[in-house]
This record gives C-alpha cells, sequence and structure tokens, in this order.
C-alpha cells in the first residue's frame, strides 16, 4: 500500500511540493515588496516530508505544526491565497489576521494549529490524538516538529503519555540539523530515536530528500497507527536550506529553476551543492528517468502551480489590512 | 570636562555584562545562542570570545532545566545572568522561578542566597505575535522574594545590571526590545543605580505620571505636547517596580493632585492597578481627580502590524486623558 | 434544596455535566473531588460508571495542560485537576502560550472548552510552595475565564457554567473550603459569570472578598455588627469577567471600601479592584480603599508564622475601625 505506483498520484504528490515552494517564494517576495518585518521560517527544502504526510491525511486527521508551517498549511488543502493574506496580516487571511505566519489555522482542513513555542505542537497533538481515539471516528492526529523540539521537557512528557494511553498519534520530526553542528538542538543522545524509543514507542527513520521514501514510510505508519491505536516517530533527515536563517530568510537559491532537474549545467553558485540534491529537483530527475512523466509534462505542471499562486497573490495584495479596532475583539467565545 | 560617551540601551546593558563579568570571576551567563552567536538581538557580542566557553555557556532549548540549573549554580556560588530569550518564555520557567528561586531564602532562614539575574526581552512591535510578544511583568512582581527591574534609559539600564548583578536575590531584569537602540549619554566610572529607586525624569506642577519602562519615552513625548498648552506634567520612572519607590511616587501626587499611571502590559491586574490602589490608599486627601490608568487593553497581542498599534497606549491618547483630568 | 458539602456540590455540577455530554473526560479525578467525604457508594457507581473518562495521567502536568488544549480544540470538553496549584506553574506555557491564546490567533476558528481545576490557598503548614493563590496572574493575561466560589451552592452553579462555557477556565477552589456545608439547589443549575453576589447586605462599609475570604468576610461582619459597624460583603465570584457594577453599587451606597485578598498584595486581584473603584467611583468615596492581604513574603511553615500572614476576619476588623475610627 505504501508504494506509489500511478503516474498521476507521483504528479500529484510532484504537484503538492511545488505548490509549498512556490508558496514560500510569494512569501519572499512579498516580505521584499512590503518590507514585511515579521520573521518568516520558510519550508524550502523540506517539501518532501510535508507533502508525504498531507497527502496520505484524511479528512478528519487533524494536524498540528510549528513555526515553519507555511508548507503544512498549503499542502494539506488550505487555500494559498487566504494562507498568504494571513502572512499578510490582511483581513482576508485564515485568521483575519490575527495569527500571521506563526499561527495558522485551517479548522476546515483539519489543521489545528501552529505554535511558536518550542514544543508547542507536540503536546497539542497528543491531545488532539487523545481527542481522536475519545470520539472513535479512526482518525489520527500528527505532530510536525524540529528536532530542536526533543531538547523540551515536554516532549517526553508527550511521548511517554501518547505510549501509556495507546494515542494515535504520528510524531513526525523535521531534521535539519546537520550531523556533528550543534545549531539549534543540542542532545546528549546519539540519536533522536532513542528518546520515543525508551518510552516504547515505534520508531522509523528516513531520508526527507526522497519524497516516496517519506511517503513510503508515513503510509506504514499511519497504517499501523490506524490499526493497533499506537503512536509512532519517525526521524525525517533534511538537509537545512541555507536561506533558513533565524530571523529573516534570505533568497541565497534564487527562485527554483524547474529545468535545473534536466539541465545540470545550469547548477552552479555557492549553494550548487545543496540544489543538487533539494527534494524537488530530485524527484523530477526520479520521474524523468523511470519515463513517468516528460519534460512537458513537469513544465506544465509547474506553469499550473504558478498560476495558482499567480492567484493567491493578486487575492492577498488586494485584501485591505483589518480595522485596528478590531485588535481588541476575539479572545473569548 | 564631561566625558560621557552616548550608548544605546542595548550595548549599556553590554557594557555592564562585561564590566560586571571582568569584576567578578564568578559572574557568568547561561542561556540559548549566548555565547558564539552572541545573542538573537546581539546583546551579548563578544562575551564569548573575551570570557570562553565556561562563563558564556550555551544551552539546549531546554528553558525549564536551564532556569532551575541557574537557580543550583547560584546556591553553590556563582552569580549567574540567565537569559530567557523572550519575556513569554517565563511561562516556561515559572515553577522554578516561584516555587524555587523566589523561595529558597526564605525557606532556608537566609542560610542560601539565590543571586542570579534572568533577563528577558519583551516588547510590543515588529509583528512577533501573541507567544512573544507579552509581558508579564505584573506575575513576577506578585510573586514574594523576587526584585522585578524595567530600566528605559541607557544609564539607568547599565546601573541597574550592575546593581542586579551584586544583589544577592534573583532579579528579574526586564528589557523593552523597543528601547534596545534608544542612545543616551553614560557616565564614566563603575556607576551603580540602586534597586528600588525612582527617578523623577520631568519635573511638572499639575499632573503625575508614573510610567514603567518604555511608557517613560511616550509619556515625555505626550508631556512635551502638553507643555504646549501650559500643562505641566511631573514624570516618574519606578525602574524598579519590586521595590517599588513608593515614596517617589506619593511625594509627586501630594504636589500634583492627579495620577496617570501608564504600562505597556496588560491594564487589567497588571502594574498599573497596584500603583493606582497604592496612590489611592496613600494619598487619598490629596486627590484631586481619580486615579488614571493607560495600559494594554486585555487582549492577545496580534501578529500583524496594523492591529498593533492599538495595544500600546500612544502620545495622543496619554496628552487626551490628561486634558480630562484636568477638566473634570 | 439540601444541604451539601462544597465538594458534593463540585461533584454535583461535575456528574450532571458527564451525564450529559460525553465528551466530558476529567484528568487527575482521584485528587479532585473523590475521597473527599462524598458517599462511598455514589464514588463508586460514578467510578464505575465513567472508566474510560475518569484518569490518572503520568505526574505530566506541561503535558496535560497541553492534552487539555489539544483536546479541546479537537472536539472534547477535557476538565484538567492540577491538585494543588502551585503544581500548575509548571504548565504555565501551556496555559498563557497555548490555551489562552488558541482562540484569537485562529481568528475565531479554534474553540477552547475546557476547565483547569486547582487548589489555592493558605490551607495549613502547607508552606512556601503550597500555599499559593496564583489568580491574579492568570487574570492578567487575556483570554481565561478565573472563577473563585465561595459557597457551595456556588462552586456547582459556577462549575456548570465553567463546564459549559467555550472559554479555557481556571477553576480555582480552596481546600479549605471543601468540606464547608450550605444550601444547595437541587437537579441542574448555572450561575452565570460576571454576576457578583451581595453575600449580606449593610450601609456603613464595602467589603469585597473572594472564595474562603468571603467567610472570613462574614464572620468579621459579624463581630463589627457588634461594634455597631453595618458592613456589606460583595463577592464577585469570578475575577475574569469581573462584575464591576456590582462592587460600585455597593461602594455608591457604603462610600468605603476595604477588600480582604488572601494573595500577597503586590499586583494582586484586590489591586485591580481598588484601582477600578478608585477610578470609577471617585465621588462616591469618604475614605481611602484598604486593601487587607498577605504579606509580601513567601508563606512561612510553622504554625504561629502562618498565622501572622494569614488574611482573616480579625485583620478585617481592625482595618474597617480604623478606616472608620470606631
Amino acid at each position: 500500500m505504501p508504494e506509489i505506483v500511478s503516474r498521476e498520484a507521483r504528479l500529484s504528490l510532484l504537484e503538492r511540493m511545488l505548490l509549498m515552494r512556490r508558496f514560500e517564494e510569494a512569501v519572499i517576495h512579498a516580505a521584499a515588496k512590503h518590507k514585511y518585518i515579521g520573521r518568516n521560517h520558510l519550508y524550502i527544502g523540506h517539501e518532501g516530508t510535508g507533502a508525504a504526510v498531507m497527502a496520505q491525511l484524511k479528512p478528519g486527521d487533524l494536524a498540528h505544526t510549528t513555526h515553519r508551517n507555511h508548507g503544512h498549511i498549503v499542502g494539506r488543502g488550505a487555500d494559498p491565497g487566504r494562507a498568504l493574506a494571513e502572512i499578510m496580516g490582511r483581513e482576508g487571511g485564515l485568521c483575519g489576521g490575527r495569527g500571521g505566519t506563526w499561527h495558522m489555522t485551517d479548522t476546515s482542513v483539519g489543521f489545528q494549529s501552529t505554535s511558536a513555542m518550542v514544543g508547542g505542537s507536540i503536546g497539542l497533538a497528543t491531545g488532539g490524538g487523545f481527542a481522536c481515539k475519545q470520539l472513535g471516528q479512526g482518525n489520527v492526529s500528527v505532530a510536525l516538529f524540529g528536532d530542536g523540539v526533543l531538547d523540551e521537557g515536554i516532549s517526553y512528557e508527550a511521548f511517554n503519555f501518547a505510549s501509556q494511553y495507546s494515542l494515535p498519534i504520528l510524531f513526525m520530526c523535521e531534521n535539519n540539523e546537520k550531523p556533528g553542528r550543534r545549531e539549534t538542538s543540542m542532545l546528549a543522545a546519539d540519536r533522536l530515536l532513542d528518546i520515543p524509543k525508551a518510552l516504547k514507542i515505534h520508531t522509523m527513520t528516513v531520508d526527507g530528500g526522497d519524497v516516496e521514501a517519506v511517503h513510503a514510510a508515513v503510509g506504514e505508519a499511519l497504517a499501523r497507527i490506524r490499526k493497533d491505536q499506537v503512536p509512532v516517530f519517525i526521524e525525517s533527515q533534511i538537509e537545512a536550506w541555507p536561506g533558513s536563517h533565524q530571523h529573516k530568510p534570505e533568497f541565497t537559491t534564487g527562485e527554483t529553476d524547474i529545468s535545473m532537474a534536466w539541465d545540470t549545467g545550469k547548477i552552479t553558485g555557492p549553494h550548487a551543492d545543496w540544489i543538487r540534491q533539494e527534494p524537488i529537483l530530485r524527484y523530477v530527475r526520479k520521474l524523468l528517468a523511470e519515463k513517468a512523466a516528460a519534460q512537458a509534462d513537469i513544465e506544465a505542471l509547474d506553469k499550473k502551480v504558478q498560476a495558482k499562486m499567480a492567484k493567491a497573490r493578486d487575492f492577498a495584495e488586494a485584501s485591505p489590512f483589518p480595522q485596528a479596532e478590531g485588535a481588541i475583539l476575539g479572545a473569548f467565545a | 570636562m564631561p566625558s560621557e560617551k552616548m550608548l544605546t540601551v542595548k550595548d549599556a546593558i553590554l557594557e555592564a555584562l562585561f564590566e560586571e563579568m571582568a569584576r567578578d570571576d564568578r559572574v557568568c551567563i547561561i542561556g540559548e545562542d549566548v555565547g558564539v552567536a552572541g545573542g538573537v538581538f546581539g546583546q551579548t557580542k563578544g562575551l564569548f570570545e573575551k570570557f570562553g566557553e565556561a562563563r558564556v555557556v550555551d544551552t539546549p532549548i531546554s528553558e525549564p532545566a536551564i532556569f532551575g540549573m541557574t537557580v543550583g549554580a547560584a546556591m553553590a556560588g556563582l552569580r549567574p545572568v540567565v537569559e530567557v530569550m523572550f519575556g513569554d518564555f517565563i511561562t516556561l520557567v515559572m515553577d522554578q522561578l516561584v516555587n524555587q528561586a523566589a523561595k529558597i531564602h526564605y525557606m532556608s532562614a537566609g542560610g542560601y542566597t539565590v543571586p542570579l539575574v534572568l533577563r528577558t526581552a519583551v516588547g510590543v512591535g515588529g509583528n512577533l505575535g501573541p507567544q512573544h510578544s507579552q509581558s508579564f511583568h505584573a506575575w513576577v512582581a506578585h510573586v514574594p522574594g523576587l526584585k522585578v527591574v524595567m530600566p528605559q534609559s541607557p544609564a539607568d539600564a547599565k546601573g541597574l545590571m550592575k546593581a542586579a548583578i551584586r544583589d544577592n536575590n534573583p532579579v528579574v531584569f526586564i528589557e523593552d526590545r523597543t528601547t534596545y537602540n534608544v542612545k543616551g549619554p553614560i557616565p564614566d566610572g563603575d556607576v551603580i543605580v540602586p534597586l528600588g529607586k525612582a527617578n523623577v525624569v520631568r519635573e511638572g506642577r499639575d499632573v503625575t505620571i508614573v510610567a514603567v519602562s518604555r511608557m517613560v519615552q511616550i509619556a515625555t513625548k505626550a508631556a512635551d505636547i502638553l507643555a504646549g498648552e501650559g500643562i505641566a506634567v511631573e514624570i516618574v520612572d519606578p525602574r524598579c517596580i519590586v521595590p517599588l519607590d513608593r515614596e517617589t511616587i506619593l511625594a509627586s501626587v501630594r504636589k500634583t493632585s492627579r495620577a496617570l499611571v501608564l504600562d505597556a502590559g496588560h491594564l487589567d491586574y497588571g502594574i498599573t492597578g497596584e500603583i493606582a490602589a497604592i496612590i489611592s490608599e496613600q494619598a487619598f486627601d490629596y486627590l484631586d481627580a481619580p486615579v488614571a490608568r493607560l495600559a494594554a487593553p486585555n487582549v492577545l497581542i496580534p501578529c500583524n502590524t496594523a492591529l498593533e498599534p492599538l495595544i500600546v497606549p500612544n502620545e495622543q491618547q496619554i496628552a487626551q486623558k490628561i486634558r480630562e483630568m484636568l477638566n473634570a | 434544596m439540601t444541604e451539601k458539602t462544597f465538594a458534593q456540590a463540585m461533584f454535583d455540577a461535575l456528574s450532571i455535566s458527564m451525564e450529559q455530554d460525553p465528551t466530558i473526560s476529567v484528568f487527575g479525578a482521584s485528587s479532585f473531588v473523590l475521597g473527599r467525604g462524598l458517599p462511598p457508594a455514589d464514588e463508586k457507581a460514578f467510578i464505575a460508571k465513567y472508566t474510560t473518562r475518569l484518569l490518572d495521567p503520568p505526574v505530566s502536568e506541561n503535558v496535560l495542560a497541553s492534552v487539555g488544549v489539544g483536546s479541546a480544540t479537537a472536539g472534547l470538553r477535557p476538565f484538567i485537576n492540577f491538585g494543588t496549584s502551585s503544581f500548575a506553574f509548571e504548565a504555565h506555557n501551556q496555559i498563557v502560550n497555548e490555551a489562552g491564546n488558541a482562540r484569537y490567533m485562529s481568528g475565531g476558528q479554534l474553540k477552547v472548552p475546557l476547565v483547569y481545576h486547582m487548589f489555592h490557598g493558605i490551607r495549613g503548614i502547607g508552606g512556601a510552595q503550597h500555599s499559593q493563590s496564583p489568580q491574579s496572574m492568570y487574570a492578567n493575561c487575556p483570554g481565561l475565564e478565573v472563577v473563585l466560589p465561595a459557597t457551595p451552592a456556588d462552586a456547582k452553579g459556577l462549575m456548570r457554567t465553567a463546564i459549559r462555557s467555550d472559554n479555557p477556565t481556571l477553576f480555582i477552589t480552596h481546600t479549605k473550603l471543601l468540606a464547608t456545608k450550605g444550601e444547595v439547589p437541587d437537579g441542574d443549575y448555572a450561575i452565570p459569570f460576571a454576576k457578583g453576589e451581595v453575600k449580606r447586605a449593610g450601609k456603613d462599609v464595602t467589603i469585597v472578598a473572594m472564595s474562603l475570604m468571603v467567610l472570613e468576610a462574614l464572620k468579621a461582619a459579624d463581630q463589627l455588627k457588634a461594634l455597631g459597624i453595618d458592613a456589606e460583603v460583595v463577592d464577585p465570584r469570578t475575577v475574569v469577567p469581573f462584575d464591576a457594577k456590582v462592587v460600585i453599587d455597593s461602594v455608591k451606597k457604603t462610600g468605603r471600601l476595604v477588600i480582604l485578598e488572601e494573595a500577597s498584595l503586590v499586583c494582586s486581584v484586590a489591586s485591580e479592584i481598588a484601582a477600578i473603584v478608585a477610578e470609577q467611583a471617585f465621588e462616591a468615596l469618604k475614605g481611602p480603599i484598604i486593601r487587607v492581604g498577605r504579606p509580601h513574603v513567601p508563606m512561612p511553615y510553622s504554625p504561629s508564622l502562618e498565622a501572622f500572614c494569614t488574611p482573616d476576619a480579625a485583620k478585617l476588623v481592625d482595618a474597617v475601625r480604623k478606616l472608620l475610627k470606631k
């Protein structure tokens, strides 16, 4: 079941990844254009993980994610125009401009919340898993989080809780830490997996740059979670995007040129190594090599996504800022 | 010959850290990204290079453990300055702060002291949203055993940081990010600003403004506007909210008979209520008008630059409030 | 009406709610009202009936608070008991940054219908860590409702409202109240939030108190009566949302206000009430607003030291006499 065979499914997965990528590029352009001073944590380079997860969630499943959430929410099917409007603080945003880049919610697709507190999503998703079990509708809860979350004490408590109560939760860790480089997280354990494993949670590890590998792992995990009502932990190893900085993303790798997949001579510059292995180009190369698609198919797909994003951008740009007086409304139901 | 130099609030605090670390080997810096990275706002820049990794300690993202460890280190003889990156993250260390740091000296009848400084950055601005813009200074003030410092000028920030490091109690040092680039003169030498001593930053006869932290700067703008209308505003900067210099505040209100209390934190159950309650209780017979308050409304802080201006009172609102108080 | 203890009244509200709504689960049930003098048969039947909905989770306040938020936004109505309020400090981040913020951040898409229950107050040799009254700290965070009942009837009525509320509600009760008795309405009974009550009418001075302090205020009012002072006792019952009107109306009548507060006074609920009244009823005041609370020190353990620090009827009587110069 986890294996993707149909051509349509493979192209659909690629389309999801492209949407995530083109969305983030639109965010960078919007940030530059509007001298936007919020802090964005972009999803570029993570698409292989998010797309594989979001493609396999069913209606009714719940997602809780982190500050690096843009790819997750559009990957889950939220309207990209409304998502972009939210990031730009506009009235037409998913949360009416109250949440912004860090706090996006779209209940219509089960996208519960994105917390900017390190470890926020993991506890909430445990609650989501508890609700799924109590409500008995066969839904699962997913937490997407970075490796830094395992520094926080709540991760231990959440794993213990989920394991004790056999809750249907996918703990999806997007590990973008370079081995040996202690930039964001510092864990004394050799492997992230050792922590959930000690609490009797089934663990898997996967190459986050290979979307079909992630898809297979997530498929297997979700089947197990739904069938046995247990949590599963997956570590997806991701090569961090060189533009990802603590405060403001920089467009270091330029706009994605899909033709680099077949015209590798175009890949140059200081970040050539990253570009060569990034998940979208890598997947395109695979699809071409296996004759699942032709160059023209890929170009057409990218065009379709870009057209969708152009519409999204127009919507967001046209959406006004909220009436300032509205700021004081909405704390209570 | 005055040789006063000009520094920003951020650099003034950094200078205090350099001087105190050079003066006392027991002073160390602990926190996330305080070492190699030099702080997310550059607020610890250069300390790692000068004092090394033994005294400038980068930690995992484990606030409760970091803070618990700092309390233990302080009890054992160090004088750590621990950084909690954003004021909102104080929520993560509440247990260690409230149940340990604040109580150990009292519970051990003075057997232990906890000489630590918890420094943290707060402030509304820059679209950081409801989890990175909150200021919960009223909570820490409510907890017996903690001192709470809220500087706004560079000279005060430096002198208060030095005093906080030399104090034998846990001191919560709350810096408003929006003041970080405010420049001002720094006196030469080892100048300490004692904790618990307010500063009358502007004298006036008509009305007293008690303004906490950055609100002093906004109040000053309001006072300039009102000066043009013949209204003389006195501004009192408490500098510390615990211990609070009640005498300076009350002396000013006894002189002017009117008081407005300003804060960038939430109005409800915040520091303005406390100061207003003190004035209403202890200067009741001097008051010609009710004690007024302006602070952030009881709402979350939106992640939106269009909505943020609604949160912190501005100089126009302050000036208008004072006109109303004088006409009442 | 039936005479019941405070604990029984809370149990009543909880069991009626659970009967009506299958989405309510109780975390930390055994330290909440169970084992606190309920009729053993009732307790046994309750436990047998709700085996899957009564949970005693690991000692993990941090994730427990978060599980509350996550399951509430997913459609449940969790009831989470932290036990002593000092333990809730371990979950402060989740309560403030997740529960309190979720609805607003989502532009109203999410609702967080959960109750956090905790015991506050000076319970007798609880020492510095287990005698705390953190209500004003929660009240200072927008998005959280804060309830402080004083009588069995109020406990039942407010608990029903707390469980039905679509907002995160902190239901803060005093350990010393659990065994107190009072007449409690039978059947389903709810009291709306932001509706204070005059617990005793009087004309000379208004005393505002909440939770256990209401009982002390009523005691003080009896003693003051003997001295010829007719005190009115007002209980706002909920801190957020707050019924300022019931307090201000009373002060307009009496012209004097004394607030009895169990917490340290600095940035307390009493301070906020004093500031509100000082601003909104300035003309009515015939004297300064007086706050009586615990001194600003951690609570000492020794009974003699503890008694010195505990706000009570005697300290309140002194303050009122001083204010009225009687």
